[in-house]
């Protein structure tokens, strides 16, 4: 114990640890898990998944028209329809994932917990991505999991509603399953960016599940009214559109016809990226500037 | 140490603070006082750069807060006691911001045991009183084992058994050789906890010295007198450099004249007394004189608050 006399010299901390981007990533962990809106979130999109899978897969999809022989029902067709019923649950999942995404940073400014964040790492550009990236993988895996177990229950009631067998040799069935985690991943990373910029969770959710879900339909709308090609191809790479094609089976040409165009899988997913990456610039410049 | 250099904070029109320059020096305790709006939080958000500064700068140990390798290890910080997710357990909470800097459990465990809050710490945040919230945001302070620690308001809603290990904390820390800033808009929490006082008023620094100063130039050398023969002794003490104001009846006010004389001059006349006091002006009232002017929220209905105030407490004595 030193005296008030002669003050101690307090140890160097060169030879501690410091702030790192592991040490964020593992921070952000802690947050994400320690939180049960976190996991009722997880959990919902987990079962709803599987749950949707369940119910189509239960419906006879060869649309009662006969197909011969039990193998043709295994092909191209039969595949592609599997893939629908599996995929078809993230239509809804996307809301949740998109819901907590902004909620993820939007809760920090809510509460103040972003001064915490902030002050643990300064510089910032560690927090806000550490964050993201743990976001993104951890709802890339529950996606994931959720659409194997989801194809896993549907397959016996495939064989037996439709007489389809699922090909789980079939690359391109992978890729669909893939896709739709990916999908859910990168509209949950838009609204987390879109969350950071406007900072409040009832605006984050709002500007989320406005561009998803809102905007296309808008867009659909008005080009229904009036034939407006612009609006058609506008609305082509709105998230939710070029998104869907990543979890379609072997979705979509790409190509412009009469002025109309059209993306495939792998176009939607770039348009998806860049999405994220133009939010996330986005988001990176204004959490750099602003006081916290 | 801490050193601001014209740190100037403008949002919009209003300047909250203007041109500031201070040190903060280790192996003591810091006290920044001010009114409400003054720019105390400002300044104090400032340092570790949750806020950008306008114009001028801040220094934490010879860089700014940003460019430290390890800023928790460096400096700890306690600016909002509600800094804290509501749905996290203290423990969780103090976990994810220890692990950014690979501090781990065992340190987590530490601070929970030196801020009492073994029994809460797996609980979540959002149940906790203002006292046990502002415990959590002392813990994390301590996180880092910072030699530069930064409490704001550190004192505000703890009982009073918190204030003293608060007082003690603090004074502890900085007998250990670290830099320690703490504001309050108490002047007397801050006259028994620093060793040292920077007054802050509407966005500049008013006053920058030490304890004792304040403390001698705030004494007074006034002697109240009560006695039923107030008007015979009046004559008695005026001279050179003596007033003698009578505020009651039987009250007078004695200025230039130490008590044990008005003592000697009273008896040797036979006058009684009832009460013989003593009067110190008290760091309140120091703090008060420096800081009239610089009130930020003034009610502009009442053209002088203070005046006022004081004229009340007159009206009760009579």
């Amino acid at each position: 114990m030193s005296t008030a006399t002669a003050p101690a010299r307090l140890t160097s901390h060169a030879s501690l640890s410091h702030l790192t981007f592991a040490g964020l990533l593992r921070s952000e962990w802690i947050k994400l898990r320690s939180l049960r809106s976190t996991f009722w979130c997880f959990a919902l999109i987990f079962v709803l998944n599987i749950g949707f899978a369940a119910l189509i897969a239960a419906q006879d999809l060869t649309g009662g028209a006969s197909q011969g022989p039990a193998d043709a029902a295994a092909g191209e067709a039969g595949m592609s329809a599997a893939t629908t019923a599996v995929t078809l649950g993230i239509n809804f999942t996307v809301l949740i994932a998109a819901v907590l995404g902004a909620l993820v940073i939007t809760g920090e400014y809510g509460t103040g917990m972003i001064k915490s964040t902030f002050t643990a790492d300064p510089r910032r550009l560690g927090a806000l991505l550490g964050k993201a990236l743990v976001f993104g993988v951890v709802t890339f895996i529950v996606g994931l999991v959720s659409l194997i177990v989801a194809s896993l229950v549907a397959t016996p009631l495939l064989d037996s509603s439709s007489n389809i067998s699922i090909d789980w040799s079939d690359g391109t069935f992978w890729l669909a399953l893939v896709g739709g985690a990916g999908f859910l991943a990168l509209a949950g990373l838009i609204s987390y960016f879109l969350g950071a910029i406007i900072r409040s969770s009832a605006g984050g959710i709002a500007a989320g599940i406005g561009l998803l879900f809102v905007v296309p339909i808008v867009l659909s709308i008005f080009t229904g009214l009036t034939n407006a090609k612009w609006a058609a191809n506008v609305a082509a790479f709105t998230p939710s559109n070029a998104g869907g094609l990543m979890y379609g089976y072997g979705a979509g040409k790409a190509g412009i016809t009469d002025g109309i165009v059209s993306l495939d899988q792998g176009l939607g997913f770039l348009v998806m990226i860049g999405w994220v990456v133009v939010t996330g610039i986005l988001a990176v410049i204004l959490v750099k500037r602003r006081d916290a | 140490m801490i050193i601001a250099d014209g740190l100037t904070k403008r949002y919009g029109e209003r300047v909250a603070l203007d041109h500031v320059s201070f040190e903060v020096q280790p192996g003591m305790v810091t006290g920044f006082l001010g009114p409400n709006g003054a720019g105390k939080s400002t300044t104090m958000r400032l340092i570790v750069g949750l806020d950008r500064a306008s114009e001028g700068g801040v220094t934490v140990n010879g860089k700014r807060y940003a460019d430290h390798r390890a800023p928790l290890r460096e400096v700890g910080v306690l600016l909002d006691a509600k800094a804290v997710h509501r749905g996290r357990s203290a423990y969780d909470h103090l976990l994810a911001m220890g692990a950014t800097h690979g501090i781990g459990a065992k340190r987590v465990k530490e601070v929970i045991a030196l801020t009492g809050l073994e029994s809460v710490a797996k609980k979540r945040v959002g149940g906790f009183s203002l006292g046990m919230g502002q415990r959590l945001g002392i813990a994390a302070a301590l996180l880092g084992d910072p030699a530069t620690l930064i409490l704001d308001e550190p004192v505000n809603g703890l009982d009073p058994e918190g204030v003293v290990w608060v007082r003690t904390l603090a004074r502890h820390l900085a007998r250990e050789g670290r830099t320690v800033f703490l504001s309050s808009h108490l002047m007397s929490e801050m006259a028994q906890t620093a060793d040292h006082i920077i007054v802050l008023g509407r966005g500049r620094v008013i006053a920058d010295e030490s304890v004792e100063t304040i403390l001698a130039r705030a004494k007074g050398d006034g002697v109240r007198v009560r006695t039923p023969h107030a008007s015979s002794l009046t004559p008695l003490l005026q001279g050179q450099g003596i007033t003698v104001t009578g505020t009651a009846a039987d009250l007078l006010e004695v200025h230039g004249l130490p008590a044990s004389r008005i003592g000697e001059l009273a008896a040797s006349s036979g006058v009684v007394l009832h009460e013989l006091t003593p009067l110190s002006g008290s760091l309140e009232d120091a703090y008060m004189s420096l800081t009239q002017d610089e009130v930020e929220y003034r009610d502009t209905s009442v053209p002088d608050a203070a005046a006022v105030s004081t004229d009340t407490q007159k009206e009760a004595v009579r």
